[in-house]
């Protein structure tokens, strides 16, 4: 053990970290989850959320130990009230201003702000995924050392609520976008006493938009040809399409067309999520991320078998699922010095991802 | 005694540490330290196949890990291991589950009646603004003629003192029905005039529309279509949603047993409404609702009941009076008349 206390080699086979649980081993907590929140009307959620994540978690071997969640149900619970309560109360005070405006003969003034509550949208998006990011930080312990930000996502919050504008209505500038709004959040958060350093490139990802656009147009193309061929063959020949040959395309057309909408923003999504990994670093350690493309889709089509072939029960699998997904694809290179990881100074949040939560981001 | 490791909280360095077990707590020792820590501050983190981890609950990053198994005078210090979160570990999985349950019913049954409740506290004024901009819409299709006007005021009146109070508009739309509207308002689709054979069935049915107003089931309707839209994520209730969603079955017995009620006091005889919802339904079965503009039937379903209701409402040997004069009756039924005309100057 003492040679514990010296600096470790990282990243030497198999990996620095692993995924140790199992689905069996998980299966009375889902069963039990779902059980809890179905009967509750889902006022148990927190909880099991809390119970999913401990788990998980404590099966996530990083070099020599497992990370830990010290979060709890009660503070993401009192996180999404108070979420709630703020959001309602703004939109109440939104839509009484909207009322008194547009009944006083204010009714341009009334429709720029209903306007404006459009971007304004993007900024609590951006606050709560910050904060759900440094509370899950703030919640992660390994060696007894845990992470978070003392920053409280405010000037993320403007940056995010112009540059997600920008990158919506300027499509080219989409990558540029995201990767800089994950740059941002990344650099502020912290772990120990070492901040995380974030700088991915956006000219890869715009390659890849660009790649992403041809893709879908080609497969468009395809399944277009794939799908008039026939029917112009059998025009030239003259003979009616054979109803068996009109029953097949009409089954196939729309789950070719919903393949492409779901292959083509995995394909940018696989790339930009890889960028924002690898150029991820905390003190002398290089973050990897190694799923592609094929590795998502196989990733959502068996959610989508798991899901269906249980009758919707799988549901309480996904969150098992995607955890290891992403630590089975995540490296690191470098090395830990235990001596210098000293604990977080950042003031830990008191309640949980209110906001996130609220917003039901987590679906995204 | 026992051997164990400790991380203190304050660096990530894995400590080697002895364990003691002394009155009401631990006394952990390691390299750099010494601990007394009370069994209340004790919690319990993880169970792992050879360690059993504890943290404290003032020293956030403080833990420590026990080699399995643990000797006993330690083991009866430690506190037991969390589940499924403090207040169902408390209460034990099957009570929960079951007063979860029983819970969730109350809340469900309570959200069904939140309508009724509710109902009555809506100022009438919101619903008149919804009533307006419906009859807007159809303000092309309002029949008027002074003296059909005046021949439907006096039937809802002898019908209801508070008549006055409800705006009765018939509309020059051939449907057999009639509907009660946001805001007070009724209206009858002028193919019901037509289908009728005497004012003693329009009153039956206008009665049940009077009904509907008096006890606000239209409002009912707003609100549980409101609220269903607002659970399933959509909080812009249309109206066309509200009239397809209709009354529940408890509005429709309540009105008709109002209606009754209502054609009792002001001596009309219900066994001409009775008949009339009879050959309504037999003419539905036949020529099918869409054909020929029959819907009533289909929005007030014809059950046992409801016909109990009326033909069960008439007293043999009651002297019963006409609900209309002729005079009054023919200017009902062409109340429309000079709206075709109308619609003819105008070359539609």
């Amino acid at each position: 053990m003492d040679d514990m206390r010296d600096a470790s080699a990282v990243g030497t086979p198999p990996s620095a970290f692993e995924f140790t649980g199992s689905w069996r081993e998980y299966l009375p907590i889902a069963v039990t989850n779902m059980l809890l929140t179905l009967v509750t009307l889902g006022f148990y959620r927190f909880w099991a959320k809390a119970r999913e994540r401990r788990y998980l978690w404590s099966r996530t071997r990083f070099i020599d130990d497992h990370l830990e969640w010290t979060g709890s149900g009660k503070e993401m619970f009192i996180g999404f009230v108070l979420a709630i309560l703020i959001l309602g109360l703004l939109g109440l005070l939104l839509f009484g201003l909207f009322v008194l405006l547009s009944t006083n003969g204010l009714e341009t003034i009334a429709i720029l702000l209903s306007a404006g509550a459009y971007p304004a949208s993007f900024y609590i998006v951006g606050l709560a995924r910050f904060r759900a990011l440094r509370y899950r930080l703030s919640r992660t312990l390994w060696h007894g050392i845990r992470g978070g930000s003392d920053d409280q996502g405010f000037r993320y919050a403007w940056t995010s609520a112009w540059m997600t504008l920008v990158g919506a209505f300027i499509f080219l500038l989409l990558p540029w976008s995201m990767i800089t709004l994950w740059n941002e959040r990344w650099s502020a958060m912290s772990f120990g006493p070492h901040q995380f350093s974030a700088a991915g490139e956006s000219s890869p990802l715009l390659v890849r938009l660009l790649l992403s656009i041809g893709l879908g147009i080609g497969l468009l193309l395809l399944v277009g040809l794939a799908a008039f061929v026939p029917i112009l063959a059998m025009v030239d020949s003259g003979s009616e399409p054979p109803s068996s040959t009109a029953g097949i395309l009409i089954v196939l057309l729309p789950l070719a067309l919903l393949a492409i909408f779901a292959v083509v923003p995995i394909f940018f999504y696989a790339a930009f999520f890889r960028e924002g990994i690898n150029k991820l670093s905390l003190g002398a350690i290089d973050f990897g991320f190694s799923a592609r493309t094929v590795h998502w889709l196989k990733l959502y089509a068996g959610d989508v078998l798991l899901v269906v072939g249980t009758l919707g029960l799988g549901i309480a699998f996904l969150g098992y699922r995607h955890w290891s997904f992403f630590i089975r694809h995540l490296e690191a290179y470098g090395e830990v010095n235990l001596d210098s990881l000293l604990q977080s100074e950042t003031r830990a949040p008191r309640q949980g991802e209110g906001l996130f939560d609220a917003l039901d981001l987590g679906a995204i | 005694m026992a051997e164990a490791w400790l991380y203190d909280g304050q660096s990530a360095l894995r400590y080697p540490a002895q364990v003691a077990a002394i009155e009401g707590g631990l006394r952990v020792a390691w390299e750099a330290g010494e601990l007394t820590v009370p069994a209340a501050q004790l919690l319990h983190v993880d169970t792992r196949p050879d360690t059993q981890i504890y943290g404290h609950s003032e020293l956030g990053g403080w833990r420590l890990g026990l080699a399995r198994p643990v000797p006993d005078d330690i083991a009866a210090v430690l506190p037991a291991s969390a589940r499924y979160g403090s207040w169902v570990d408390r209460l034990g999985l099957g009570k929960t589950v079951a007063i979860g349950i029983a819970l969730s019913a109350l809340t469900i049954f309570g959200i069904f009646q939140i309508p009724q409740v509710a109902a009555p506290y809506v100022p009438l004024a919101w619903e008149r603004k919804m009533g307006d901009a419906m009859m807007a819409q159809v303000d092309e299709r309002t029949c008027r003629t002074p003296a059909g006007e005046a021949a439907l005021k006096r039937l809802a009146a002898s019908l209801s003192p508070d008549a006055a109070k409800i705006d009765i508009e018939v509309l020059d739309i051939g449907v057999v029905n009639a509907a009660a509207l946001p805001g007070g308002r009724i209206v009858i689709f002028r193919k019901l005039l037509d289908e009728a054979d005497s004012p003693d069935e329009v009153a039956g049915v206008l009665a049940h529309e009077i009904a509907h107003v008096r006890e606000r089931h239209v409002t009912e309707g707003l609100i549980r279509e409101f609220g269903l839209s607002i659970i399933g994520g959509n909080a812009g209730a249309t109206v066309t949603g509200v009239m397809s969603a209709g009354f529940t079955r408890g509005a429709e017995r309540e009105a008709d047993g109002e209606a009754a009620r209502m054609l009792s006091a002001a001596n009309i005889s219900p066994a001409p409404t009775a008949a009339f919802f009879k050959r309504l339904a037999k003419e539905e079965a036949k020529f099918g609702k869409v054909a020929e503009g029959l819907s009533y039937v289909s929005t007030h379903p014809m059950s046992s009941e409801r016909q109990r209701f009326f033909e069960g409402g008439a007293q043999k040997g009651r002297k019963y009076r006409a609900a209309l004069s002729p005079a009054e009756w023919q200017s009902l039924t062409g109340i429309c008349k000079t709206r075709e005309k109308a619609d003819k100057a105008k070359g539609e």
